[in-house]
């Protein structure tokens, strides 16, 4: 990557000149620098709303009630605990378990996922008769809501009539394979982006070098792995931060799927956040919600930092 | 080192065919350019030489081998391409190397790869950018690195399709310098294709012109200039290209004539043409002088009758273009030679040795 020179920043003045400047024109430059400012904050104004109405006053909220405790009695004023209930939801075994069910969650959707999409845009990246259509079959979750792809998977994995009733492992019945069968729907729900994606990466590799590998002397996978992968890579990256972040989020396919069961096996931490059944207080959930937010800031980072270095973007 | 052997070779792309019935032997240690216009088929029979495409019918041979089914790898051929296919995520170094750890078979140990890289490099002036991407470099640079990779394999052909189109006029004038240079060093095979006529006289051992997917002829560039085969090479080659007019051919008994609409055109050696056979005159812009018109009647001398319609000043040369009945012929002279001024009547006279004559129905060569 090659950065341009800043050549937009005026350079500064020589102090000589600066004082040789009358008072009137530096009071017509400050005038100027004023408006220029005021233009900007203009101009950023309508992104600062949306920021402060959907994110730093929500924010706000969040600490408010994860620092008080509600009553019982809804006429009763909420007390300040400070971070009482902060640390003693964070340090609980229900955060605990979420954590657990959301990191299984992101690490059941995430590779597989990957790993599909890029399979299946390998396999649809051909120049055939009739490849337009495959594309299109692939590349159809994208258009089905989620609501719609987990009620066809319920349907699927119906223990008595589904077609993959006796595939114990896709049952959403046990504790032991309902997270994994839950993610595999997410992974399947996915796959349609994840293969629009890599598709558009792929296509994006010039000919000639893939060419050049070849006479280069590069085997299919060994060309695949040392120069494909590569090229592809910011777009792979791409991916894994959107998937982790729908992974974080899931929360429509498990309330579907399993509403959180059996015995809490698919509560992820969304899922208690959200608490369709109403069990936990709102301070718990708001504690909880802090506990999310910090956990997808230190992924979202650890992801960047570790991925940008093996990432290539263009020259 | 081996030379290629074209033996009827065709490529079909379902029903277009791209080579027709190629035949051509290209010797050891030969710069052979293939040149055509684009869509001649020249850049598919390279890639079929490199691998890239089947063969549909013929046989090609590499060396002693036939490779018609020969993957790739197993060629032993190295391939530079007109936009350098340089891996923009490694270094100069390991764009390189490639070759050397691609090919497993051929795999050479680590001492002897840093070796040959820097010797590659060396040769190309690239050492000081061994550590940089190929996004850091200039084209020229660039171009240089797929040279560098080409020849650190020591393969028996090199082919290359295109390779200079993508720099500047300067950067073009110099590399084609280079590239001879690399050769006469290197002494391999080179496959050179392009659709630049200055690129190929420039640097051929010999020149192979093709247009429709048919080899037109194959000869040594001067030879290919002074005594082109067809009508298309004789248009194709020279800049500004050939002047062509019809008319009749007439072997009268002091010299050979072809009349013409806009006047009679002399010819020293007439070849194989029959009186009164319809014929393609044509004469390269350096073999067309002006005369007086006046004269044309009075002496019954042989011209075509134009007018200058634009006088081009080179610096060393000048080219007038003179309209001819309907088309546009261009004469091309020293700097000194006197020209005439826009819009003045002329008489263009060719030098009867410099004309060459064509079949008007078959368009090949008759002299």
């Amino acid at each position: 990557m090659s950065s341009a020179p800043a050549a937009t920043e005026p350079a500064a003045d020589p102090a000589g000149t600066t004082l040789a400047v009358p008072p009137a024109a530096r009071a017509e430059r400050l005038r100027r620098r004023l408006r220029e400012g005021g233009l900007a904050y203009l101009f950023l104004l309508p992104s600062l709303v949306v920021f402060a109405v959907f994110f730093y006053y929500p924010l706000y909220r969040l600490v408010w009630f994860a620092t008080h405790q509600q009553s019982r009695f809804r006429n009763r004023p909420a007390t300040y605990v400070g971070t009482e209930q902060l640390t003693e939801t964070l340090s609980g075994n229900d955060f605990f378990d979420g954590l657990v069910h959301s990191g299984l969650f992101m690490v059941y959707t995430v590779p597989l996922g990957i790993v599909l999409g890029v399979l299946l845009a390998v396999a649809a990246h051909r120049r055939l008769r009739g490849i337009k259509i495959f594309q299109t079959i692939f590349s159809s979750t994208v258009a089905s809501s989620v609501a719609v792809a987990s009620v066809v998977f319920t349907t699927l994995v119906n223990p008595e009539m589904g077609y993959f009733r006796d595939v114990s492992w896709l049952s959403l019945r046990s504790g032991d394979s309902a997270l994994f069968a839950v993610s595999l729907s997410s992974v399947w729900q996915n796959l349609g982006l994840t293969f629009i994606v890599v598709l558009a990466a792929l296509q994006t590799v010039p000919d000639e070098l893939t060419e050049a590998a070849t006479i280069d002397g590069y085997g299919p996978v060994r060309r695949f792995f040392r120069i494909t992968v590569p090229l592809i890579s910011p777009a792979l990256l791409f991916l894994a931060i959107v998937l982790v972040v729908h992974a974080l989020q899931a929360y429509a396919q498990i309330e579907i799927l399993t509403g959180g069961g059996p015995g809490g096996a698919t509560e992820t931490l969304l899922f208690k956040i959200a608490d369709p059944r109403g069990v936990r207080s709102l301070g718990e959930r708001a504690s909880l919600s802090l506990g999310l937010f910090v956990l997808t800031a230190v992924v979202a980072g650890f992801q960047y930092s570790m991925l940008s270095k093996r990432v290539h973007y263009g020259d | 080192m081996s030379g290629v052997t074209f033996d009827g070779v065709t490529k079909r792309f379902g029903d277009v065919v791209a080579v027709d019935q190629l035949s051509l032997q290209i010797h050891d240690g030969e710069f052979m350019v293939l040149l055509g216009p684009s869509g001649c088929g020249k850049s598919t029979a390279l890639r079929m030489v490199a691998g890239l495409e089947e063969v549909t019918s013929g046989i090609l041979t590499i060396g002693e081998r036939v490779v018609n089914h020969v993957p790739p790898r197993e060629r032993d051929i190295a391939m530079v391409f007109q936009s350098y296919a340089l891996y923009p995520h490694m270094t100069v170094a390991k764009n390189i190397e490639s070759p050397l750890v691609a090919n497993k078979a051929a795999r050479v140990d680590a001492a002897r790869r840093a070796e040959r890289v820097r010797e590659a490099a060396a040769i190309l002036g690239l050492t000081e950018y061994l550590d940089r991407k190929p996004g850091e470099l200039s084209g020229g640079q660039r171009q240089r690195v797929a040279l560098a990779r080409a020849i650190v394999r020591h393969p028996e052909v090199f082919l290359m399709d295109e390779p200079l189109s993508n720099l500047d006029a300067k950067l073009r004038t110099q590399t084609r310098l280079e590239l001879v240079e690399l050769h006469r060093r290197l002494g391999t095979t080179i496959i050179y294709v392009t659709h630049d006529q200055v690129e190929a006289m420039t640097m051929a051992d010999r020149i192979a012109v093709l247009a429709d997917g048919r080899l037109q002829q194959v000869g040594e560039p001067q030879a290919v200039y002074e005594r082109p085969a067809n009508l298309f090479v004789a248009s194709f080659i020279g800049s500004p290209p050939m002047n062509t007019i019809a008319g009749t051919l007439s072997l009268g008994p002091g010299a050979a004539t072809v009349a013409t609409a806009v006047g009679a055109v002399e010819v020293a050696d007439p070849g194989t043409g029959v009186d009164g056979a319809p014929v393609v005159v044509g004469v390269r812009p350096e073999h067309l002088d002006l005369a007086p018109v006046a004269s044309a009647g009075a002496d019954g001398a042989a011209g075509l009758e134009g007018t200058v319609e634009n006088v081009e000043l080179l610096g060393h040369e000048r080219h007038v273009v003179c309209r001819v009945g309907e088309s546009l012929m261009t004469l091309r002279h020293p700097n000194d030679h006197p020209a005439g001024a826009v819009g003045e009547r002329v008489r263009l006279v060719a030098d009867p040795k410099g004309v060459h004559l064509f079949d008007a129905r078959t368009t090949e060569r008759l002299n």
